[in-house]
């Protein structure tokens, strides 16, 4: 594994999962979840998928500036999820970051690119169902590990301002 | 013979205020080391370092209760609460560094001498800070050109001081009982909270806090039949726990311990603000943490100032501290060759925090609410 291919993983996942870089090396999972995705849908699909992200926003950013984040999305939906080969594994890294589970790719998905060996629905490892992102974004622990201290579900959960109702998430850094 | 540096209320105040320094600098070290442990590897050297350190959370704990015990104000948001790393402490002639540190066997040696305190000569306990380079941490704030040969000179001083000034004054245990932290507050740390009323619950206390690190009388177990912190720690650099029937002098004789060096994020050593790159989003992240730590600091400010039952929330606030601890460390640390991010308990200064965030109960509440 290369270390580019690990920055352009974290890069195309900072905009899927609209959470920080530091969160997802924050979970120390980074590099299993990358090999995971290539052991599942093979190495010349992870290329394409990581090229697709790179070019979006390369068509959302002007003259060298950041990206703009109308643009972006819109770039992302047309090279990325309305992709038949690429949109499957892309909303499938979604799930992987959130809920620490690798979902087995459609059938009709399998059918038309291959099926890899590693194509079934399994955990990465022990400890990523406790690092699934979708905890953060709920801000509760999840059940049965990092336990919050009695009492603490006496509390309402301290979700950060940025992933609240009404304001977008700028995935332009 | 020794010429005693705690003559009243005041001078015993200092101390104590000091006492209260000392025990939470040993709580960093530890945890920097605890959470650079990869997860699921090393469960019995996490184990025994998580013992230890809440241990010092009860310890801070007790020092509060004595303080406020003699109409004292308990105060970890000023300025030189938490030390900046390195830090020194003392261990007879010499002092030792302590560094925040992955877990490491360099580690486990200074926590041995965190421990295990060094017993003075006679006549030897205080000498002149100027004999060493390195700024102690336990000077006496009485006679501040003096050093400590060690902690447990240290604690000693305030037990014959305490004694001192109760036969002097005897309204010394003055304090509002409203102010003592109880069972009711802390439990599940360490050990039971002593609820301080008198000289003879004051010494109790005091004396604690001293055998829990080196064991009574030199033994490796202590009144409780627990191991010393001294002798935990000294398992980790034998790889073999102790057992019943172990002497102190000699290596413990009980099942292998084992050990994996290497399962360990490589956090740099007194990572600092300054070792982040400017700007950056993981910069971000270091300087959240300790504004975190430090509005944490104000929660247990608050509850050892009238308010114990705030006790009961510092316990979700420390997981979540705990969580963030464990994001910044597992991030690398750009332009360090290889290290890992770590946090740097470097406390907002006055000028970075907002107005009157230094104490109080609002910043306390608001940080509780959040």
């Amino acid at each position: 594994m290369t270390p580019d291919a690990l920055e352009d993983f974290l890069s195309l996942s900072v905009d899927l999962t609209a959470f920080e870089r530091t969160d997802l090396l924050g979970t120390g999972l980074a590099r299993q979840y990358l090999a995971k995705v290539r052991d599942a849908c093979g190495e010349d699909v992870v290329t394409a998928l990581l090229e697709a992200h790179r070019a979006a926003r390369t068509e959302a950013a002007e003259d060298g500036a950041r990206p703009d984040p109308q643009r972006l999305d819109r770039a992302l939906r047309h090279r990325i999820f309305s992709e038949e080969r690429l949109g499957p594994v892309a909303r499938n890294v979604i799930k992987l970051w959130y809920a620490g589970t690798w979902y087995g790719l459609p059938p009709e998905w399998t059918d038309s690119y291959g099926a890899q060996p590693a194509a079934e629905t399994s955990t990465v490892t022990a400890a990523s169902y406790q690092e699934g992102l979708l905890w953060r974004a709920i801000a509760a622990n999840p059940p049965g590990a990092k336990a919050p201290g009695y009492g603490a579900w006496a509390r309402p959960p301290a979700i950060e301002d940025r992933y609240l109702k009404g304001r977008s998430h700028d995935r332009t850094g | 013979m020794i010429e005693t540096t705690i003559n009243d209320r005041d001078d015993l105040i200092k101390y104590l205020h000091k006492a209260m320094v000392l025990e939470h600098a040993t709580i960093p070290p530890y945890l920097t080391a605890y959470y650079s442990i990869h997860p699921t590897t090393n469960s019995d050297a996490a184990h025994i370092i998580r013992v230890v350190a809440v241990e010092e959370m009860l310890h801070l704990t007790l020092v509060a209760n004595v303080l406020n015990a003699i109409g004292g104000t308990p105060d970890l948001t000023r300025p030189d609460f938490v030390p900046s790393y390195p830090t020194y402490l003392p261990d007879g002639e010499r002092d030792f560094v302590v560094d925040l540190r992955p877990f490491s066997p360099e580690a486990v040696e200074t926590f041995c001498k965190i421990e295990r305190p060094a017993l003075a000569p006679d006549g030897a306990r205080l000498m002149p800070a100027s004999s060493t380079a390195t700024p102690s941490l336990v000077t006496s704030p009485t006679r501040e050109e003096m050093r400590f040969y060690s902690i447990g000179e240290f604690y000693a001083e305030i037990i014959e001081g305490l004694q001192v000034v109760a036969a002097q004054e005897p309204d010394l245990f003055c304090g509002d009982p409203a102010r003592q932290v109880r069972p009711e507050y802390f439990y599940s740390g360490g050990g039971q909270v002593i609820v301080v009323s008198d000289l003879n619950s004051a010494l109790r206390a005091l004396e604690f806090i001293a055998e829990q690190g080196e064991g009574l009388d030199g033994g490796i177990y202590d009144k409780e039949e627990e191991l010393a912190h001294y002798y935990r720690f000294r398992q980790l650099h034998f790889g073999r726990y102790y057992q019943k029937g172990d002497s102190p002098h000699d290596a413990p004789s009980g099942p292998r311990l084992d050990i994996d060096w290497d399962a360990v994020y490589p956090v740099k050593v007194n990572a600092k603000l300054a070792d982040y790159p400017v700007d950056s989003e993981l910069a971000q992240v270091a300087r959240d943490f300790n504004a975190e730590y430090f509005a944490f600091l104000g929660l247990l400010d608050t509850a050892f100032n009238g308010k114990p039952s705030l006790l009961l929330d510092a316990i979700w606030y420390m997981f979540r501290l705990r969580d963030g601890i464990n994001r910044i460390i597992r991030n690398p640390l750009p332009g360090s060759g290889g290290l890992h991010a770590a946090p740097t308990f470097e406390m907002p200064t006055a000028v970075d925090s907002a107005p009157g965030a230094s104490r109080g109960t609002d910043e306390a509440a608001r940080a509780v609410a959040r």
